[in-house]
Parts: C-alpha cells; structure tokens; sequence
C-alpha cells in the first residue's frame, strides 16, 4: 500500500507506542527484580543503580526451579509425545478408511472440541482419583494426552488427505506391514503438521495453570507456574523477589521465543487456519 | 468376503485405540458424566444421590444472583474482548504490513507477551496496577493514573480488559498478518490505480479477502473470552467480594473450595457449555454468509 509521508510517521507512531506498552511491564518485571525493596520504592521506572541479584537466588530456592521446571519439561514432552503418538496413528488411519464405523468414530472426537474444560473439570478430577493419576507429574501427562487428542486428530486427518495413496501401495508391495508402512514411511511425511501440533501443544501445556491446580497437591510435584503462584501467596508484599520469580518462569518460554519465533507464528497461523 | 471386512475393522481398531481409549477416559466420559450429574443434588462425597430434574438449572438462574451476576460480568467482558482484541490486532497487523523493514521487530515486540502464561502475566501486571501506576501518578501530573485499578470493581473490569488484551491481542495478530499476506499485491494495486484511498482500499479489497480468518479470530476470542479464568483469578481474584467474578471461578468455587455442591457445579458447567454452543453457532453462522457474499 502507498501512503503519504504524514500517515506513515503517524502509523509508526502508533506501532512505537504499542511496543512500548507491550514491553513496559516485562521491563519493569526486569528492572525491578534486580533492585533491594528500599530502592524499588524511591522509583519504580528508573534504572537500579547496583544489581542485586540476591532476589534471584532467593527466588531460584523458593520456587524450587531446577525441580518445577524439571516437573514442567517431563509434563510436556510426554504429553505431546503422547498426543502425536496417538493421533497421528489415529488421524491417518481415520482419514484412509472409508465406511460408516471411520466415520462415526471420527465424529466422537469431533463432538468435543466445543466442550470447555470448566464444564469437565469435576468428573475429570473424579476420573483422575478413580484412575490413580491425580497427583503425580506422569498422570498429569496422561491427562493431557486425553484433553488435546481430538485436536491433533483432527489435524492430522486433514493434513493426511494431501499424501498420494501411492507410497503405501508401494510399499506394501514391497513386503511392509500396516504399522511399518505408517512409521517408515507416512510418518516422517507429516512433520509440518507434527511441527505446527507440538508447538501448539506447548504452549498449552507448559503454561497452563488449571489443571495442575486441581490434580498437584504435593508441592515436590508442582509445575513451574504452580510453584509461582504458590509464591506470589505466600510473599504478597516483597515484590523485588515475586519479580524476580516471574521473570524466572517466564525465561524459559521466551528463550524459546526467541529460538523458535518463525516456528511458532508458522505453528499458530496454520493450526488457526486448518483448525 | 466378511473375512477381510472383520481385517479391516481390527486393523482400524488397532491404529485408533489408543487415541480413541485415552480420549473417552479424560473428555468424552467426564462430558457425559458432568451432563448426568447436573441433574442430581449429588455432593461428591455420599454414594447416594437422586435425580432432580432441571432443580439445580432453575436454581442457578432463578435464585442464585452470585452465578447471575457471574454471567453478565462474563457476558460484558466477552463483548469487550470481541471487539477490542479483533479490531486492534487487525489495526496492529495492516499497520506492521505497510512497514518493510521495521515488520520483523514490531511482530516480534507484539506477540511476546503471548508467550508469557496467562497467570504469570496478571501477577506482572498486579505490581504495574497496584504500584507502579500510583507512583507514577504522584510523580508525574498523569492524576488519571491514580486508581483502584484492582480493588474498585467498576475500574478492574477495565484493568481485566488490558491484561487480557495485552496477552491475548498478538495472537490474532499473527492469525490476521497471514491472512494479509494471501492477499496478491496486484488487486491492491489495481485498486490504487483505481483511485482508491488507502482506506477504501483496505474495506472494498483486502478485508473481503480475508473474511475468512476474521471468522477464525471472531470463534478463537469467543471461545476463549468465555472460558476467562486465569486473568481474574490473579489479578482480582474475582473480589472485592464477588464483584469481579466471572463463570469459570464461580462454577470452580462452588465445587472445589467451600460447599462441594457436585451437582449444582456440574449443572452451571452445563449452562457455560449452552451459552459457548449457541455463542459459536449464531457467530458461525453470521460469518458464513458475510463469506459468501464476499
């Protein structure tokens, strides 16, 4: 688009003042987190004049980082393990079979993305009891994988229509059992879908809050928002050790961010398109 | 040939079980069993319970104005949401389209906070509300910045718009700036050639090339402007009082922190998944049309 010299400094005005509003509290959260309680309350805004990097040690221990984010990590690489594992082999064969049974039970997975987990939430706890997987890091993975299934199903069905039928007919010419012919061969055909569904998935369950909430109890166990919050009660009134505890949880994602960032725009626009 | 047909339903079988087993466990079932107590004054303690018909929905919205009031605050926000979070993110994505060189920097400062935890995100910006604002306010001549940002409730209605905003405006952002890149260059070209103003441009040819994320966008706030949680529950905590409260919190409140009233909850998860249902089919459908037309 063309425009003149006038709407264009006033456009980038715009842009310059939003970024600043987008980055203000992150600053602050930074510069903040660095200052002794006194220094914080002479001003809020300036730069500290000595680093105090003692909140971030206290901080480091109160959250238990390296044992939350360890907790964080095995959450989320079993649950999108567990979730590709499982709808992949699902959405592909959903999508290659033909027939009244493929397509009821394509529906079923269907049916429930609509649902909100607030209106689950009361069995799924129940359920969790029942099943001996609330309370523990490996369950909550378990659940996780039941609650984003449909989704990634739903993905990968669409996405499998774009592979011709040949490579299979191929290959089990060939001599390949069913199972062999998906993992040799179909399998790494899907990474763009499997790329944009994990990136997806992590997002959404490295910061989810919900559900840890309602299945953690013991505090050994606790994601790294979990054990955030449980701080943000406990020290409503030191803020310089509360931000530095927010910029610890909030490190990790936005180092990915910065690793990843191409990924994850591609991630979200496709998965919002298909979706 | 019931031989082969039986193969082909094992083989079937076999590749969506496992998706299909852990689904049903931890969604579909807890769906229907939340669907089957919301007529029963089960307390999810006692083994016995009885069927109450549609006591606990009347209830809810006949003699429950703490859920009621839930539910227009929810309502109230899902418009405010709707509206603000679509119409700045597209403004945000059209703008950082016409730059060349700065669009890489600006997409990236928008959509970080983004990837910040909704929860974590209200947590920073409780100490921007409640402490930096009203230093900034007493330093500076901004007095408009002195506020009970979180405790009057009139005002964190608004500070419950900003956070919500502020974490949620890029990832439209990122939906609609792909959409603007579908749109080819040379119908706006020829609309400029045309004698089109920028404006005219942007409403006669590229937003009718882009209804179709607008449609996206419009059911992502929707969905999730409905199943608000995390931004109250940190900043507010749904308080004063019950003032800030929003559906999701009421509905956990009554089931998990003080009466344990099973039923009544799962009758109110009930009426959450109605609204949200009928929400998204009257948006749906509205868009379908515009689509059409375009």
């Amino acid at each position: 688009m063309r425009l003149n010299k006038g709407s264009s400094f006033l456009i980038t005005l715009f842009l310059c003042a939003g970024a600043v509003i987008s980055f203000f509290p992150i600053y602050l959260a930074i510069i903040n987190s660095v200052k002794t309680q006194g220094e914080m309350f002479t001003s809020f805004i300036a730069l500290p004049t000595r680093l105090h990097f003692e909140n971030y040690s206290q901080a480091f221990h109160k959250v238990h980082l390296l044992n939350s984010t360890l907790n964080s990590v095995i959450v989320s690489v079993l649950g999108i393990s567990g979730i590709i594992f499982c709808a992949a082999l699902a959405g592909y064969k959903l999508s290659r079979t033909s027939g009244r049974l493929s397509a009821m039970i394509f529906s079923l997975f269907i049916a429930s993305m609509l649902v909100p987990f607030h209106s689950i939430m009361i069995p799924l706890t129940r359920m969790a009891k029942a099943l001996h997987v609330s309370g523990s890091t490996y369950g909550l993975a378990v659940i996780y994988i039941g609650l984003g299934v449909n989704m990634a199903v739903f993905l990968y069905h669409g996405f499998v229509k774009s592979i011709p039928r040949e490579l299979e007919e191929a290959a089990r010419i060939d001599g390949c059992g069913e199972f062999q012919t998906f993992w040799r061969i179909i399998f790494p055909l899907l990474v763009p879908i499997t790329v944009t569904i994990a990136i997806l998935d992590f997002l959404w369950i490295w910061n989810d809050f919900l559900l840890p909430l309602l299945m953690l109890t013991d505090s050994t166990k606790y994601t790294l928002i979990l054990s955030t919050n449980t701080l943000f009660g406990e020290y409503n009134k030191e803020w310089p050790l509360i931000l530095a505890a927010l910029v610890l949880t909030a490190l990790p994602v936005i180092l990915i961010y910065g690793f990843f960032q191409k990924f994850i725009m591609q991630g979200i626009a496709e998965g919002a398109i298909k979706g | 040939m019931p031989v082969k047909s039986y193969k082909h339903i094992a083989s079937l079988l076999a590749f969506v079980a496992p998706a299909l087993i852990i689904y049903s466990l931890f969604l579909l079932i807890p769906t229907i069993g939340g669907m089957y107590y919301s007529f029963t004054d089960w307390n999810g303690l006692n083994a016995n319970y009885s069927f109450i018909g549609l006591g606990n929905f009347i209830e809810a919205l006949r003699e429950d104005p703490d859920f009621v009031h839930a539910l227009l605050f929810t309502l109230k926000y899902v418009l405010f949401m709707i509206v603000l979070q679509n119409v700045l993110a597209l403004m945000l994505a059209v703008f950082i389209e016409t730059k060349t060189r700065s669009k890489g920097f600006f997409r990236t400062i928008f959509f970080m906070p983004n990837m910040i935890s909704t929860i974590i995100s209200a947590f920073m910006w409780t100490f921007v509300f409640s402490q930096v604002l009203p230093q900034l306010a007493e330093k500076t001549a901004m007095t408009f910045l002195d506020q009970l940002w979180i405790g009057n409730p009139k005002v964190s209605f608004y500070s419950i718009i900003i956070v919500s905003l502020w974490n949620g405006v890029g990832y439209m952002m990122i939906i609609y700036l792909a959409a603007l890149q579908g749109v080819p260059q040379s119908l706006k070209e020829a609309a400029v050639i045309d004698g089109a103003s920028p404006f005219q441009s942007f409403r006669k040819v590229t937003l009718p090339m882009i209804t179709h994320a607008v449609t996206i966008c419009l059911f992502l706030t929707l969905n999730g402007a409905f199943k608000v949680f995390e931004v109250v529950y940190g900043l507010t905590g749904g308080g004063p009082g019950r003032s800030t409260q929003v559906i999701t919190m009421n509905i956990y409140e009554e089931a998990f922190s003080n009466n344990f009233r099973y039923g009544y909850a799962s009758a109110k998860s009930v009426i959450l998944f109605v609204i949200i249902l009928l929400f998204t089919f009257i948006q749906i459908g509205v868009m379908k049309r515009k689509e059409v037309e375009a």
